[in-house]
């Protein structure tokens, strides 16, 4: 150990402080030294006025005296405290200087282990050093120990605390900043990297107060200004201060006039500077989380400041006046209230409502008309944001604004935006509209969330919704025919081959929006489908040359098929669709691509689900093109499943109807509708029997929802492999090959095929298939019928609430419908996220998924949505079970 | 000098392209993207990054360690945006060398390529502040739907050729017969050999007058319906003789490497099970294309919850099953940082590759790219599926299974830019403010 611990400089003045009852008491200044007597390290510290008292001795104990500190003395930055008597240092000014020695001690402190050998030199023993900092901008060569203090005290949590207070209590950082200029002046580099890590360490004590403190008036230039000098960049400097000190870039449409206001929209945008810019290669989360709260706060405070201070919001309404010739001061404003409406989206939900609400009333529609229809596209797009905030807010209250308008025969919001997308030639814009079309013209959202408004509000909502839900529909058809009006006037075109770029982007956005809507709520959409005959039109863009509006038809399609509904499975089987879509597949057949393997998954969502009326009708129809395709074996198949179907229906006719319901119904359970042809059930029979749909539900959008793969494939047979010996069957196979494909079904199978296929035609054909004929049709014309019903009645049994259940419990057709609906809340609640398809793909559950659940706890990167996952994984254990049962 | 070129001078230089010319870059982008398959098949020599996050400065480093597009053929294996502070810079030059290039440039998709990730890890937020609105993050999130969910790297050499201590172009130089041959080498980014491994070598060079290795052959697996699930191989283990006599070499025939995000799936046993899915949509929360990226290996065996919360662990017995059911040699991923730069897992079945080095500015890693060597033996000529259906290799001949050989593989590895070739870096503020 060594003897001697003096610094070369002599002796070091220190400050003492004594620790009663978790008070600090100062007793006074004095020197500092460090010995070793009686082979034991101590430290003395002799006072400046008296040299002979003695403020301080105590012994450098080993691992005991360390431990015991820990808890007495939990502010350790500088602590050096025998059991006895506990001081502390905090004073910067007097402060260990011995890192090396801190980080022993503090290891030790911690109870981990005894300081390794090189840790226990004699300088154990703590010296204090007192740089001499304030005294003169010479005595620079005292700054690296204030550097080393700082990082050493922010390495354990008392460390922080201790300097932290101190930091506060000192307004150290007010001390700092002049040392600033001082350097600069010096032009001493060293001193001026070394201040940006001292300033950078205290703003990572992570401390409110000192975080307020630095983006003070009169204390940001000078901590941006250290900053500027970061020692890992030591080439560069940055201009935080020119940023900063730029008065220009605060824009006042209408003057704030309140001071304090005044001064937290200053430090708002200083914190998020910091944040943003100065800070955000080495914020850490605490950090982070401390300026966004405080970010928050200020916000928070702004914002209901001005949707209080009346007389301002009238002149800022007032700019809009349109005697008033000034348009920067109106652009002005409508950025104003986007930034508004930016900020209002981070606040709950009451004060975000109350600050739109009082938007709304003086005027903020009317802005949104200025700014949508402004010549210069980025106001638009401003414009359009602002709609979108109010409608991601809370969609019910801007349909009944827009609701109100129709009755109130004005044009309503939505003809505009219509108009506006047809014409709209921004294509960022453009993108813009549809989305928020989508949003307001999707009248179901509000029987989506009666949970989410439970207590007074609901119910209100819900009256004013029951009033109005013809009209709704009516408006629906409405704004429908005027959307796509331009999607109808194809059917005029000869030709898709000259289509121009703006056309392109506003079928693709037309088809996009009709899916959603389709998805959404299938039985509204249905009049406009029919009437416009739009599917037919669609159909047609199948053809189009640009591949990607191939796409979005095919998505269509894909998304109708998904549906399992017998509309709009007719739909699908008129108009030669998957003629279009069959050429597709031939025409990109050699090739791996997109196209290409969307279509194949169409198929193969087809052959998986084993949709019959789609089987009948595409092998019979198609046959010879099927054929031609080889390369995967989808389509064989398809053809396959075909055959088995004939025969399956030629035992069918031959058997009691009764008998064939209810085995059909076992046979396909992926239909999900087999008890809807079943009437006279009491209502909780009829409840049981639902609930079993939901599951078989869950079954067909899950799989949707997969992707392509059948999951239910555990034996590893690629659908894509040829499989001539073997056939291996998937779950769905085995249900329908075991039970149907009797020796006897196959030889009876080939006469029976004539009279099947024409009454696969006539259901193909005409709506109302003929119950007596194949298989599915009996249960799917109930099944419409009682869609019908329900169309009408279901705001009532949503109203009901004991008879009301959770949405994934409920009757099957409704249960889609409550899913989506569901589903669509997600999605629009989080603006951004791809609507209806991270919609329907978060709330789907798979058979995998049980698994997820006990991980959403160790989720690092996934984001929420994720939880949703969970929770149906347990619904799809359920499932598992009762599936399990019936296959037993 | 094109538009196109013109832009890619611009973003070099770490400046933005205006809005109009992104949305055109993204409709060129899109076309050429939705003719690409899945998984799209690609030719050695070939070299794979991993993941960039918008670490622009370190993009540029990358490419002075591992050449220049076109010289170098590159593959990337998704993340492009997020976390760093220059994703739209790093993005779109990644998209305009893809449309200039589209040959030499291969863009997979990884699990930031999303909408509602981006929304929440920077992308979004530095779309809306770089240009003002988000049109452009909607223009880049569109291209995202299109990206290729994963690559099949063909014809890719057994043997690496030794690097001289300067030298990073493989020069035509034979290798002394020996009976070991290159299998992987490490090198810095001063193109310094830091550590090689070698192999036995396989009785291949020697008669290469029959050598007609078939990377990609014609599907006939219907003539031999037993063997997918148990290969019935005639000859001995390990002596690559097949029962069959066709004089195929017997030997060290390289596997397909698979490129893709994250990792295996549950639904997926077969590369061409990929090619069902209809990748153009926002990234699932669950399902094939989720898991291919989301998932991560880990040492278990079989399937394992994901801590993620999205996607799966899996083991280093699946890795094995994938691989020699699909006449892989190798799959390689990125998805999770590493230390390293790179690391290879499972007895070289799997390889994770990080081309972010000091990742987020602060974790202080280092970065790596691997680098594929063509298979100059068979006269350089691969039969390429290029998109055409017959990829699966994976079912052929699997009496030649035995001896798929993994290709030998070169990581250069590389830190993050020197400090004074980038400004500081940070992001951009908002220009003006009302609150």
């Amino acid at each position: 150990m060594a003897m001697e611990l003096q610094p070369p400089d002599g002796r070091k003045r220190v400050k003492v402080y004594e620790l009663r009852d978790n008070d600090w008491f100062d007793r006074g200044t004095g020197f500092c030294t460090g010995q070793v007597l009686d082979e034991i390290p101590r430290i003395f510290v002799e006072s400046e006025d008296e040299p002979n008292r003695v403020l301080l001795e105590t012994k450098i104990l080993k691992d005991d005296g360390y431990q015991k500190q820990q808890g007495f003395c939990p502010t350790a930055s500088a602590q050096l405290v025998s059991p006895t008597m506990k001081y502390v240092l905090t004073d910067l000014y007097h402060a260990i200087r011995d890192l090396d020695c801190m980080d022993g001690a503090e290891r030790h402190g911690y109870g981990a282990e005894l300081p390794r050998g090189r840790r226990m030199r004699g300088d154990l023993v703590r010296r204090f050093a007192l740089p001499t900092l304030l005294r003169g901008p010479r005595n620079w060569a005292t700054s690296p120990e204030i550097e080393q203090i700082v990082r050493a005290a922010s390495m354990t949590q008392p460390g922080r605390d201790a300097l932290s207070k101190f930091i506060i209590r000192d307004e150290y950082i007010g001390k700092l900043v002049p040392l600033v200029t001082m350097a600069e002046d010096l032009e001493s580099l060293i001193d001026l990297h070394r201040l940006c890590n001292i300033m950078k360490s205290l703003i990572l004590l992570n401390d409110n107060t000192i975080i307020e403190t630095v983006v003070a008036d009169q204390i940001i230039l000078g901590v941006v200004g250290a900053l500027e000098y970061d020692p890992e960049f030591p080439a560069l400097k940055a201009n935080h201060r020119q940023y900063l000190a730029d008065q220009s870039r605060y824009k006042e449409v209408v003057p704030i006039r309140d001071p304090l206001i005044r001064r937290k929209i200053r430090s708002t945008w200083r914190l998020q500077y910091l944040k943003d810019v100065v800070l955000a290669r080495i914020l850490d989360d605490p950090t982070f989380s401390v300026l966004n709260s405080l970010i928050f706060f200020n916000q928070m405070e702004i914002v209901n400041h001005i949707q209080a201070n009346a007389p301002f919001l009238r002149e800022l309404f007032s700019v809009f006046d349109p005697r008033n010739a000034d348009a920067k001061r109106k652009d002005d404003a409508v950025q104003f209230l986007h930034q508004c409406a930016a900020i209002a989206k981070n606040l709950q939900a009451p004060s975000r409502a109350q600050l739109f609400a009082n938007f709304i009333s003086h005027g903020l529609f009317a802005v949104i008309a200025f700014a949508v229809k402004h010549p210069n596209p980025a106001m638009r797009t401003t414009g359009i944001d602002i709609l979108v905030a109010l409608l991601d807010h809370d969609p019910v209250m801007m349909r009944g604004y827009m609701l109100k308008a129709v009755n109130e025969k004005k044009t309503p919001l939505t003809d505009t935006l219509i108009d506006l997308l047809h014409a709209e030639t921004d294509l960022g814009v453009k993108n813009q509209l549809a989305d928020a079309i989508k949003i307001l013209l999707d009248p179901q959202i509000p029987l989506q969330d009666p949970l989410g408004r439970a207590g007074p509000d609901y119910f209100k909502l819900r009256s004013s919704n029951l009033l109005s839900d013809a009209f709704v529909q009516q408006h629906f058809d409405e704004s429908s025919k005027r959307i796509f009006q331009p999607l109808k006037q194809l059917a005029d075109r000869e030709s898709l081959d000259d289509l121009t770029f703006q056309e392109v982007t506003l079928y693709a956005h037309l088809v996009d929006i009709l899916t959603f809507f389709v998805r959404q709520h299938l039985f509204r959409t249905r009049n406009s489908i029919q009437s416009e005959s739009l599917a037919p039109r669609v159909a047609q863009l199948l053809t189009a040359p640009q591949k990607h509006l191939k796409l979005v038809a095919l998505k269509f399609f894909r998304t109708l098929i998904s549906l399992q509904d017998t509309f709009y499975q007719a739909l699908m089987t008129r108009n030669n669709t998957f003629g279009l879509i069959l050429d597709i597949v031939l025409e990109t057949m050699p090739r791996d691509n997109l196209l290409n393997s969307a279509c194949l998954e169409l198929f193969e969502f087809i052959k998986r689900e084993n949709i019959k009326p789609f089987i009948l009708h595409v092998v019979e129809k198609y046959r010879e093109k099927l054929e031609q395709i080889t390369y995967v074996d989808t389509f064989q198949s398809l053809c396959i499943r075909f055959e088995q179907l004939q025969g399956y229906e030629a035992e069918a006719d031959s058997t009691l109807f009764s008998q064939e319901e209810a085995s059909s119904a076992r046979r396909i359970p992926l239909n999900g509708q087999r008890w809807q042809g079943v009437k006279g059930l009491d209502a909780d029979e009829e409840r049981y029997f639902e609930a079993g749909d939901d599951d078989d539900e869950d079954e067909w959008t899950t799989q949707d929802d997969r992707g392509s793969l059948a999951v239910g494939t555990p034996n590893g047979s690629s659908p894509l492999m040829v499989k001539p010996l073997v056939d291996y069957p998937d779950d769905d196979d085995d249900e329908d090959t075991m039970d149907t494909t009797k020796p006897d079904d196959v030889a009876n199978h080939a006469q029976s095929e004539p009279l099947s296929v024409a009454d696969v035609e006539e259901e193909a054909g005409s709506n109302p298939p003929s119950p007596a004929q194949t298989p599915p049709a009996p249960e799917r014309l109930a099944e419409k019928r009682r869609r019908d019903d329900e169309d009408e009645d279901e705001l009532v049994k949503l109203a009901a609430g004991p008879k009301r259940r959770s949405s994934t419990s409920s009757n099957s057709s409704a249960g889609i419908l409550n899913r989506k609906k569901n589903l669509s809340i997600g999605s629009t609640g989080s603006e951004k996220s791809a609507g209806n398809l991270s919609g329907i793909a978060s709330a789907a559950p798979k058979r995998i998924a049980i698994n997820l659940g006990p991980a959403k706890t160790a989720t690092t990167e996934a984001d929420k949505s994720c939880t949703e996952v969970s929770t149906d994984g347990n619904e799809k254990e359920n499932r598992d079970d009762s599936q399990g049962d019936e296959d037993g | 000098m094109s538009d196109l070129d013109r832009a890619i001078e611009q973003l070099r230089a770490c400046r933005l392209i205006p809005e109009s010319q992104v949305r055109e870059l993204c409709y060129k982008a899109r076309e050429l993207l939705i003719e690409e398959g899945n998984v799209v098949s690609v030719d050695a020599p070939v070299t794979i990054c991993g993941d960039i996050h918008g670490q622009f400065h370190d993009l540029m480093e990358l490419f002075r360690v591992g050449g220049d597009v076109p010289d170098t053929n590159y593959l990337f294996m998704g993340d492009f945006v997020d976390r760093g502070f220059y994703s739209l810079e790093s993005f779109l030059l990644l998209l305009c060398l893809k449309v200039r290039y589209p040959d030499r440039m291969t863009l997979i998709r990884g699990n930031h390529e999303s909408r509602q990730i981006t929304t929440v890890y920077g992308f979004y937020d530095e779309c809306i502040r770089k240009y003002g609105s988000a049109n452009v993050w909607r223009y880049c999130c569109e291209v995202f739907d299109y990206l290729a969910l994963g690559a099949i790297v063909l014809g890719a050499s057994s043997e690496l050729e030794p690097t001289t201590s300067s030298a990073n172009d493989t020069t035509q130089s034979t290798m002394p017969i020996d009976d070991t041959e290159l299998e992987t080498e490490v090198l810095n980014s001063r193109g310094e050999v830091t550590m090689s491994t070698y192999r036995p070598r396989q009785r291949s060079s020697s008669d290469a007058s029959t050598d007609s290795r078939n990377i990609s052959p014609p599907r006939d697996i219907s003539a031999a319906p037993g063997q997918l699930g148990a290969p019935t191989r005639s000859g001995a283990p390990g002596t690559g003789a097949g029962g069959d006599s066709n004089g195929s070499a017997p030997g060290s025939r390289t596997g397909a490497v698979l490129c893709v995000h994250g990792g295996l799936s549950p639904l997926i046993d077969s590369v061409d099970k990929i090619r069902l899915i209809d990748r153009k949509q926002e990234v699932p929360h669950e399902g094939a294309m989720c898991d291919l990226l989301w998932s991560d290996p880990d040492e278990i065996e079989g399937w394992g919850l994901s801590p993620r919360g999205a996607g799966f662990l899996f083991g280093g017995d699946i890795v094995k099953q994938f691989n020699h059911l699909n006449g892989l040699s190798l799959v390689a991923r990125a998805h999770q940082l590493v230390m390293e730069g790179y690391k290879e897992m499972f007895d070289g079945g799997i390889v994770t590759v990080w081309s972010a080095p000091n990742y987020c500015y602060r974790c202080g890693n280092v970065a790596a790219i691997l680098e594929l060597g063509e298979d100059t033996s068979s006269g350089g000529t691969v039969a390429r599926s290029n998109g055409e259906y017959g990829r699966s290799n994976g079912v052929m001949g699997a009496d030649s299974l035995s001896t798929v050989v993994s290709p030998g593989r070169r990581y250069r590895v590389f830190e993050a830019a020197a400090q004074d070739t980038r400004g500081m870096p940070a992001k951009k503020p908002v220009a003006d403010y009302f609150l």
